[in-house]
This record gives C-alpha cells, sequence and structure tokens, in this order.
C-alpha cells in the first residue's frame, strides 16, 4: 500500500510517515500542494493523508481540484479545525473522510483502512472485515474461508452494516433500504434478521452491537 | 452569564430630564405670574383707591357747602340729620372737623388731631395716617379766604381692605388657576415627548449581550440621532474588539493543534519502540495530559466560534432534533464503550430553526460531559423530542450529578466543580449556553433519579410560518 502525506508540518509528517511505515505503508510526503500535484501526476497511491492548512494552495482545493481531474484517490483530510462547516466543506470538495487533530496514530490507520477497505469493496467488488469477505458478484459470503449461507435480506444488512462500520447504521435506515424489494418490513423483522446474522457470524470476530434506540453498527476490524 | 441589566438606584443621581425639563419652565413661569400679579394689582388697587378718594372728597365737599352757609356766625351748628347724612358711611367710621384759620375748632370731633392746610384753596388734599390706632385715610381741605377754615375728614379703611381683597382674589385665582393648566399641560408634554427616548430605551434593554446591530436613525428624534450615532459608532468598535479577541484564540488554539498532533504521532511511535516499558503508569499520565490539552484547544476553537457568530434568524433554517442525536450516536460510541456506559437514544421526529452545526456541538458537547463525569458501567441517554409544543434535546446520566451550590456557576467559563473526578476543561456547558441562548433556547439542569444529571435544551415552541 502506498500512501502520500500532504503536510506542511515536519513534525506532523514525520510522525505519521515512521508511524505509517512501521505499519507497514509505503509512504512519501508532499509539504505543500503544488508538489503533491507532482506527485499525483507521476505516480500511483493506494490514499492520501491531506492537511487542509496549507501555505498557498490549502488543501481542500488541492482535492477540489483532483476530483475536476477525474483522480478518484481515497483522501483521509486532516484539518486543525473542527466543526460541522469545515467538515461539511471538506466532504462537498471530495474528500472521504476527515480525522481532527491531534489524532492518535491507531486512529488515523483504523480510518485508513475503511477507507482503503471501501475503495477495494468498488474494485474488486469485495467486503472483508475480520475474516469475514462479501464477494458482491457472486453473493457469496465466506468466515475465516467457510462458506456462510445468508438470505437476500440478511446480506442486505450486513453489508450496509460492513459498508457503514464503524459508524451507526439507524433501523429506520435499514428499514427503508430493504422496503425497495419488501414493502413491509417493519423494525422488528430487524430484529430478527440481525438476530439471526449473529448466530450465524458467531464463531468470527465480527460484533454486531445494538446501540439502543437507534440500530446497529459493526465495530472496526481489529487489523 | 448574563448579569442583569437592572440599575441599583444611585445615592445622589443626577436630576432626570423630565425633572430638569419641568423645573425649567415652571420656574420661570411662577415668576412671571408673580411679577405680572403684583404690577396688576397695584394697578388695580390705585384705581380703587382713586374712586373711593373721590367718594370722600364728595363728603368734603359736601360738609365745605354746609360750612359755607353758616360762615360768619362764628360757630357751625349742624343739624342732627346733615350729621347722620355726613356719618352714615357703612361699614366705615367717619370723623370730622372744621377749624378756623385760627385753629379755633368750629364743629366736628373734639379730638381729631390737627393737621397743617393745604397751600392750595378748594383742592382736597389726601394722605394716610392713624386715628383711634385705627388706619385711616384722610381728606383736608382749605376754604377759600383769608381766614378760610380747614375742613378735616377722616375714613376707616373697611371698604379700601374689602376691595384690595377682592381685587386680589380676582387677580390671582384665575392666574393661579392658568400656572396649574400650564404645568399639567407641560407635564404631558414632556411625558409625550420623551416617548421616543423611552422607545430607544426599550430597544436597548431587550437586545442581548452579543446584538451590536445599528440603532435605525431615520426612525429616531432628530435630537437624539448625534447620540445614537456616537453609539452606533461604538457598538462598530465593540463588534471589531469581539471579532479580533475571537479570532486570537481561535487562531491561538489552531496553532496550537498542529504541534500537538506532532507530539502525539512522536509519543504513539516511542510507545511503539518500546518506551515506558518500565513505567508504564508514567505514560498513561502522559497520555491523559495531551488528551486534556487536545480536549480544551477544541473546547476553546468551539467557544471562539460561537461567541463569534450572532446568526440572524434569517440564516437559520429547519433542523431535525433526532438527525442530530443519530449523529452523535456514531460520534461518541466509541468513548462510551472505553468506559463500559451504556449509551442509548430516545428520539421522537422534532424540528427546530437554527444552525444545523452549532446545535450538534451543543449536543456534542453534552453527551461528552455526561461520559465525562459518569463512572464506569452506568448509563447515559440522549433524547429528543417535544413538550407542550417546545421541541428540546437532553442527556441524561447516572454520573454524581450537580448540587444546587454549583448548579448557578456550570455555565461560567472554566468553572470545574471542585474536587470533580472528570477531565473537562470547565467550557462545555459555557458553549452550550452561549449556543442554547443564539437560538433562544433555555438550559435546564435537572436531577435524575437515583442520582445523576439531566440537562436539556429546550427551544422556544415553533412560531406560525
Amino acid at each position: 500500500m502506498r500512501i502520500l502525506i500532504v503536510e506542511d508540518d515536519a513534525l506532523v509528517a514525520d510522525g505519521l510517515k515512521q508511524g505509517l511505515q512501521q505499519l507497514g505503508y509505503t509512504v512519501d510526503v508532499a509539504t505543500s500542494a503544488e508538489e503533491a500535484d507532482a506527485f499525483v501526476a507521476d505516480e500511483s497511491f493506494d490514499l492520501a493523508l491531506v492537511d487542509i492548512g496549507l501555505p498557498g494552495i490549502d488543501g481542500l482545493e488541492f482535492i477540489r481540484r483532483l476530483r475536476e481531474r477525474g483522480n478518484r484517490l481515497p483522501t483521509l483530510v486532516l484539518t486543525a479545525r473542527e466543526s460541522m462547516e469545515d467538515t461539511v466543506r471538506g466532504l462537498d470538495a471530495g474528500a472521504d473522510d476527515y480525522i481532527t487533530k491531534p489524532y492518535r496514530l491507531p486512529e488515523v490507520a483504523a480510518r485508513m483502512r475503511a477507507l482503503l477497505r471501501r475503495a477495494h469493496a468498488v474494485s474488486d467488488a469485495c467486503l472483508r472485515h475480520n475474516g469475514l469477505a462479501l464477494d458482491t458478484r457472486t453473493r457469496a459470503a465466506t468466515l475465516d474461508g467457510e462458506p456462510v449461507e445468508l438470505t437476500n435480506r440478511e446480506w442486505a444488512i450486513l453489508e450496509m452494516l460492513l459498508m457503514a462500520s464503524p459508524a451507526v447504521v439507524s433501523k429506520d435506515k435499514l428499514v427503508q433500504s430493504l422496503a425497495g424489494w419488501d414493502k413491509d418490513i417493519t423494525p422488528n423483522a430487524i430484529e430478527v434478521h440481525v438476530s439471526r446474522l449473529r448466530g450465524k457470524l458467531a464463531p468470527g470476530e465480527i460484533v454486531i452491537r445494538t446501540v439502543r434506540g437507534i440500530g446497529y453498527r459493526v465495530d472496526a476490524p481489529v487489523n | 452569564m448574563h448579569p442583569s441589566t437592572e440599575l441599583a438606584p444611585h445615592p445622589r443621581s443626577p436630576l432626570g430630564l423630565r425633572q430638569r425639563l419641568i423645573l425649567a419652565l415652571a420656574i420661570p413661569l411662577m415668576l412671571i405670574v408673580v411679577t405680572s400679579s403684583a404690577l396688576d394689582y397695584r394697578l388695580a388697587r390705585r384705581t380703587a383707591d382713586t374712586a373711593l378718594d373721590e367718594a370722600l372728597a364728595d363728603t368734603v365737599f359736601d360738609l365745605k357747602s354746609y360750612v359755607a352757609k353758616q360762615q360768619g356766625s362764628g360757630r357751625i351748628d349742624l343739624t342732627q340729620e346733615a350729621e347722620a347724612m355726613l356719618r352714615s358711611n357703612a361699614p366705615d367710621l367717619l370723623y370730622f372737623s372744621v377749624h378756623s384759620a385760627a385753629g379755633e375748632l368750629l364743629a366736628g370731633d373734639v379730638d381729631l388731631p390737627a393737621f397743617e392746610a393745604p397751600p392750595e384753596v378748594n383742592r382736597v388734599q389726601f394722605r394716610d395716617g392713624r386715628y383711634r390706632k385705627r388706619p385711616v385715610r384722610i381728606a383736608l381741605l382749605r376754604m377759600e379766604g383769608a381766614s378760610g377754615p380747614l375742613i378735616t375728614v377722616m375714613e376707616t379703611t373697611g371698604k379700601r381692605q374689602q376691595s384690595r381683597q377682592r381685587i386680589l382674589a380676582a387677580m390671582v385665582l384665575p392666574n393661579l388657576a392658568v400656572v396649574a393648566a400650564t404645568l399639567i399641560a407641560v407635564l404631558f408634554g414632556v411625558r409625550h415627548g420623551l416617548l421616543p427616548l423611552q422607545a430607544v430605551e426599550r430597544e436597548i434593554a431587550a437586545r442581548s449581550v452579543a446584538d451590536l446591530h445599528a440603532f435605525d436613525l431615520t426612525a429616531s428624534p432628530i435630537e437624539i440621532r448625534p447620540m445614537l450615532s456616537r453609539l452606533n459608532e461604538l457598538f462598530v468598535l465593540l463588534q471589531q474588539a469581539s471579532e479580533v479577541q475571537q479570532r486570537f484564540i481561535a487562531d491561538a488554539a489552531h496553532q496550537l493543534r498542529t504541534p500537538l498532533a506532532g507530539l502525539q504521532n512522536q509519543l504513539d511511535l516511542a510507545v511503539g519502540e518500546g518506551a515506558f516499558g518500565q513505567n508504564p503508569q508514567r505514560l498513561g499520565h502522559i497520555e491523559e495530559a495531551t488528551s486534556r490539552i487536545g480536549h480544551l484547544l477544541s473546547q476553546l476553537l468551539a467557544y471562539a466560534r460561537t461567541e463569534a457568530s450572532t446568526p440572524a434568524p434569517r440564516v437559520f433554517e429547519a433542523v431535525r432534533l433526532e438527525q442530530l442525536v443519530e449523529n452523535s450516536a456514531s460520534l461518541f460510541l466509541d468513548a462510551a464503550l472505553a468506559k463500559d456506559i451504556d449509551l442509548g437514544f430516545e428520539m421522537s421526529p422534532t424540528a427546530t430553526v437554527g444552525l444545523s452545526w452549532m446545535l450538534q456541538e451543543a449536543l456534542s458537547n453534552l453527551i461528552d460531559n455526561a461520559i465525562r463525569y459518569t463512572p464506569r458501567g452506568g448509563v447515559v441517554t440522549v433524547r429528543c423530542g417535544s413538550e407542550g409544543g417546545q421541541p428540546f434535546l437532553e442527556v441524561e446520566d447516572s454520573g454524581p450529578g450537580i448540587s444546587p451550590e454549583h448548579a448557578t456557576h456550570v455555565f461560567e467559563r472554566f468553572y470545574r466543580i471542585p474536587g470533580s473526578s472528570g477531565t473537562g476543561c470547565g467550557l462545555g456547558l459555557a458553549i452550550v449556553s452561549e449556543i442554547a441562548h443564539l437560538h433562544r433556547a433555555e438550559v435546564l439542569l435537572a436531577g435524575a433519579s437515583p442520582h445523576g444529571l439531566r440537562v436539556r435544551i429546550r427551544f422556544p415552541a415553533a412560531l406560525p410560518v
């Protein structure tokens, strides 16, 4: 996996670089948007960590230009400004996720894995999570290599939860997404499906957590 | 947070505008009335006195015609009827005497004092005097001829006093009535004239601390426009000063975050390389310190942002409260799991108007506080709904709660309850209070059963559109 860090602060860039290298990533550092543009034009990266507050062209503008050129490189925005407003601006510019400074390395790594997983799910049509793999083309699910039989509804629910992980998915959202081919599904029915899913995934390390009053969440993968 | 604007009574407060205006009008008015009454009275009294003097002169001439008829006989005898007629002068008493040029009493009262004869003959001379301890008006007449007798007539002043009193009453009472009517008119006029000032006062009183928009000068009376215009200039300066301060706080917090991120990174790397192996406790302390600094910085930023913004209701939009609550589930689930806290949600769909990101910030602060101050294994429940037509956001925890003596202080910046165990920085509820204020909402603190705290942000009832 090759990662591009776009960050002008040497202390932060160096810390991130070493931390990610220890996790086995290949890391390049650009200290400005212009330098990053040059990197992206010449080489291929799997993910970019972009600081908003860059000298000259800022991080959001860099991402906007990237998207205008049709580049789908997954980007995780590092921001020292924390507010919903900035977050919305960041996501509007085409960023995939954001993380607020100061952050912990394991947190950055977890977010990166989630982004990479989503990007790969799109490219190789396979969702992977702690030994669970959902092949979205063949609709075959395996847990630690063993096939798991899932009904259409269970598959749909699990796919939504995995795509959203580690965010919480409300029962209402699950009902809405299943309503396409199951008009009369109720929140209670969702509970039944989730309960069956838990039974089928019990041998593995997939935790479908109930969030009281809202819905469910699959915890972030361990590795 | 927002101190009462009621003014304490000042021991030596200067006169009010109304008092000044009334005094400035009433004092000259009274002086004018007194002076003009005095002048009028003098004139009227002179006219009345002249008329009464002429009546007295008639009596003198009547007496003179008697004396002239009997002149030469040495002594003058008046018939009883003639004397009675002369003396009939109710309510006043009339005294008279006739002396010869040699000073011999020819007729009349014996004890009347003798006066010097006037130089001119046949012309009545008047003077004031006292007789038998009473004030009298005296008329003197010297008859023609070398030995012309001197006629003296004295009249007590009863009629004159009466006429003076009547004149006084007739002059002064209407004047006083005019003064009273004028003062009443002035009172009403002044009160009416000061109404625009009261309107300005009400507008200022109704303003929130953050509301520094300029007064509309065209709607104000021309006299107070210069004052309002200075006030508007002051508002601009205040706004600028406040913005500079907020920007400084935001910039400082922002600038501190990047090096803190670097520090955190290096710390994580050092741990990964086996540092603190001998003393893992030290690592825990360092991590807690850095995480507290990080929390303080984000709270400072959030506070500066909410303080700086004074969103006019026109930038408000419909905000679905259950959406905010749902968002907070993903934001706080991991923090709650880390403390083994059961984080739950009770939502009934409700909307209010406001700024979505700000309300999310306020709710996040409430949940963050609840998780911080609730011991391991506790319960935190986030609710939204509507009660009595008023939408609300609410967070209830099973922590230690807030005792009444601290309840009034928890909204102050950097106030932390003494001895509390959490790692908060004391800005959370100040931010919540600021955001609630901007949304014209109230923040209510209540206890929870059997222990804990329930904080509710109660929004105003939805206005009919």
